[in-house]
């Protein structure tokens, strides 16, 4: 296993935000999470890339222990993430925005040139190339989504941890979405790990899906068998609408 | 297109530098004024502008490089003088920009002028306890020489900021400015970059105040930390452009102009016009004048095609 | 070791710390519920100065009285700068965002102009009046009987300040929005009216302050700074928005630094304070109580 999560908890001060949180993923996997609003999925995320510590538990990567590190050397390992709410760098062309994660992530490249190249080949990709020149802040909601998962893939990373990137997408960006994501994938040869509440998304994409709420694992396993689950069932119709 | 420009440049250097040979006193005073805040400027930029980390305290930088040069005045030759006080800035900006930098906002900005004020503080008290409470400095290099090596360093701190803005090292920083945490997720070497930035951005305005030094007789640490001086070099660059290097000229240009009109004879009145114009760029420009037309100009290249 | 146990010394430290807690608490105030870091604060106590200066030579009227009409002047001043920039700013984003951003450089902008202009007005010579200088002696202390009233209406005035702040209607609605803007607006307190109270009343307390030390000190344009970065300091200190902690914060560092400067020299005193500044910022962001907001 690539990525392996050993019965992780955090707590920020009384507040335990996920607890017992157990699993692991494959590499060149597509691995679903689920959840309510605050159950704690951006949470585990944060654990993950490091900018946040377990207050209990370890995480490994290829059987090096990753909590603990810094952001950047997580990043440096082969992990990427996107932000929920998108964080873009807006001053800067959106060439520059990807070509940043080529000269930092685990890429390392030295040559702007080089870089350059490189982000215009995933600009293409996410069909941003036609943007390529325009300041980052002036892109639409969707562009920015798109910007959003260019710079991680930028990075040249092995793991993929993308945050609700179709929130707020209209049901044909949706679909593109899809289609771009299992396209990198392809392409990257990545393994992805998707937090996401458009169902549609991850029945599709997803061969596993973890399901959490309120911090814990509720439940795990194929698309299907997920939907059938009545821990599941309980927690989504019981709790909420 | 791109080599005329170079053309261009080289001969405006080359016309610029041999002036030293033949201009009056008075115009070799103004370019040295000039080409001293063209190399504040750029300095400047190369920390705040690309960073965003805005220093309000950089005259200390100048302030200690002229204190420096001042206390090896007759022990070393000249210009050796000179480069040693940019080492030791320099260095020292290593050394302090550490747990400096840590601070972030509007904090580093209060923070930097409060190490301005400190270490002028501290010059004061030390050159009380030694007695001295004026440096003069005789016998300094006639102006020709200190005109053209204030030249030199305005070239100098406009290539490098040219440079740095087109490297990989600029992306760095630039993404630092635009959002420090995501710059961090896509494994920028946030702490790193930043304190080289600093200890860059400290070498030439160290250097630069030595050589002012020489240019005004005398050492004095009111004049040398003159927070006027930090503020100046903010407004020039704010006004020009801070994301690239052609804006400090822009600002450089204006400010000296006005001013050469107002300070003799209304120093209040060219203060409150610095206070406005600060705050109107700020709020309504604050890319800059460069910055303003670079992005008309990539607008109107847009709406063409 | 004696100087430590001089009464003299505490009546100066006193003082000092009394007027530094009316000082920070106008700039906690502000920053507590609108997260502006006013570097033009000195400046009120600038202003307040110089109203109580100028009624004393133009009207004859001491600084006890002229200090409600330096507040007054100064609250006024609070008032038109929120009716005429911070209402503006709220309706259009963009500025709005330049504003929280930039708000530094922006103050720093007003503070270079509001000097300049009243050297254009008063030159920038020393001022000063006499007012209640005979000495008089209580013990060991000698002090002129103006820094006894200073010490005394300083003290009832920051304290009931705090008390108010602490216990009132509108003080529990401005600590609430010390804590928890959004919050506040969610239970109903009117926030734009309690920032705009905020800054009235910052602003108002500062320039009363400066209306008491105008009888102790030299009166400059450039009188304020030390005040600005002194309560820079203070509210570090205490805890961004924490106005106890403000208040114990301004008496402690009137102690540091008084007593500070008897151990060292005079020439030590800003040394003294810029030093304490920089290593709060780096080692203490959240300031010694340790329950404020960092400020980092």
């Amino acid at each position: 296993m690539l990525l392996e999560i050993s019965d992780v908890q955090k707590r920020f001060g009384g507040l335990v935000a996920l607890q017992g949180i157990d699993f692991s993923v494959e590499e060149g996997e597509t691995l679903g999470i689920m959840g309510a609003n605050g159950a704690g999925k951006t949470t585990l995320f944060s654990l993950i890339a490091g900018h946040a510590k377990p207050s209990q538990g370890k995480i490994t990567l290829a059987g090096q222990q990753i909590d603990g590190m810094r952001p950047d050397q997580i990043n440096a390992l082969g992990i990427a993430r996107t932000y929920q709410i998108v964080r873009p760098f807006r001053g800067l062309t959106v060439l520059e925005n990807v070509a940043a994660g080529a000269l930092y992530g685990s890429r390392q490249e030295k040559d702007m040139q080089r870089a350059n190249d490189f982000a215009m080949e995933i600009l293409s990709v996410v069909g941003l190339e036609g943007r390529t020149n325009d300041l980052a802040g002036n892109l639409t909601l969707a562009g920015f989504k798109r910007l959003e998962l260019a710079k991680a893939l930028a990075t040249g990373p092995k793991i993929l941890l993308l945050d609700e990137v179709m929130a707020g997408l209209t049901p044909n960006e949706v679909n593109e979405a899809i289609a771009i994501i299992e396209t990198c994938k392809q392409k990257y040869s990545l393994t992805v790990i998707i937090i996401e509440h458009v169902m549609k998304a991850l029945m599709r994409m997803c061969e596993r899906i973890v399901v959490l709420h309120h911090g814990e694992m509720i439940a795990m396993g194929a698309p299907d068998k997920i939907a059938e689950d009545d821990a599941v069932i309980q927690a989504y119709l019981g709790a909420e609408k | 297109m791109k080599r005329l420009s170079l053309l261009a440049i080289i001969a405006a250097v080359l016309v610029l530098g041999s002036l030293a040979g033949f201009a009056s006193e008075y115009m070799l005073g103004i370019g040295f004024t000039l080409f001293m805040y063209i190399a504040l400027a750029q300095s400047w930029v190369i920390l705040s502008g690309m960073t965003g980390y805005i220093s309000l305290g950089h005259v200390v930088f100048f302030g200690s490089g002229a204190y420096v040069f001042v206390l090896l005045w007759g022990l070393v030759p000249v210009w050796l003088g000179v480069a040693i006080s940019g080492l030791v800035v320099g260095i020292g900006a290593l050394i302090i920009g550490y747990p400096v930098l840590r601070v972030r906002g509007p904090y580093f900005v209060i923070l930097s002028f409060g190490l301005a004020e400190l270490v002028k503080n501290l010059v004061l008290i030390n050159d009380a306890r030694l007695y001295k409470s004026l440096r003069p400095v005789f016998g300094a290099p006639p102006l020709e020489q200190l005109y053209l090596s204030m030249f030199i360093l305005a070239v100098i701190a406009t290539a490098l900021t040219y440079w740095v803005r087109r490297s990989r090292f600029g992306a760095g920083l630039r993404s630092i400015r635009e959002d420090e945490g995501a710059a961090e997720t896509i494994g920028v070497l946030v702490a790193r970059l930043k304190l080289f930035a600093f200890a860059l951005s400290a070498i030439i305005p160290s250097m630069v105040g030595a050589i002012f030094i020489m240019r005004s007789g005398i050492f004095q640490p009111g004049d040398a930390f003159n927070p006027i001086v930090s503020f100046t070099m903010v407004t020039m660059a704010i006004i020009g452009g801070s994301d690239d290097a052609p804006g400090p000229f822009l600002g450089v240009a204006f400010l000296v102009i006005l001013q050469e009109l107002l300070w003799v004879n209304w120093p209040e009145v060219y203060m409150i016009i610095l206070g406005a114009l600060l705050i109107g760029f700020v709020l309504f420009m604050p890319t800059g004048i460069y910055g303003w037309l670079s992005e008309r100009l990539a607008r109107s290249r847009q709406n063409a095609s | 070791m004696d100087i430590f146990l001089s009464f003299q010394l505490l009546a100066a430290a006193l003082i000092t710390g009394v007027l530094y807690a009316l000082i920070s608490l106008g700039l906690n105030l502000i920053y507590g519920t609108m997260r502006l870091l006013n570097v033009a604060h000195g400046d009120l106590v600038m202003i307040g100065a110089y109203v109580a200066f100028m009624a004393f030579s133009l009207f004859n009227v001491g600084p006890l009285v002229s200090m409600f009409g330096a507040a007054v002047i100064c609250g006024g001043l609070g008032w038109l700068a929120y009716r005429s920039i911070f209402q503006r700013m709220l309706s259009n984003s963009l500025l709005l965002t330049r504003l929280e951003e930039n708000s530094l450089l922006l103050f720093f902008g007003i503070s270079v102009i509001i000097q300049n202009l009243v050297i254009l007005f008063f030159t920038a010579d020393r001022q000063g009046y006499q007012y209640l200088s005979e000495i008089i002696e209580i013990g060991d202390v000698r002090l002129t009987t103006a820094r006894l009233v200073v010490l005394i209406v300083g003290s009832v005035i920051s304290i009931a300040a705090v008390l108010y702040l602490r216990f009132s209607m509108f003080g529990l609605a401005m600590n609430a929005l010390i804590q928890n803007r959004d919050a506040s607006a969610v239970v109903g307190i009117n926030v734009d009216r309690v920032q705009m109270s905020s800054l009235v009343i910052g602003f108002g307390i500062t320039g009363l302050a400066g209306a008491l030390i105008s009888v102790m000190e030299p009166i400059t344009p450039v009188m304020g700074f030390p005040y600005t970065m002194s309560a820079f300091v203070i509210i570090i200190l205490g805890g961004l928005g924490n106005i106890w902690g403000g208040f114990l914060a301004g008496l402690l560092l009137g102690f540091l630094e008084i007593f500070g400067i008897a151990a060292t020299g005079p020439e030590w005193r800003s040394v003294l304070v810029y030093g304490i500044f920089i290593a709060i910022l780096i080692f203490r962001p959240q300031g010694l109580l340790g329950s404020g907001k960092a400020a980092r």
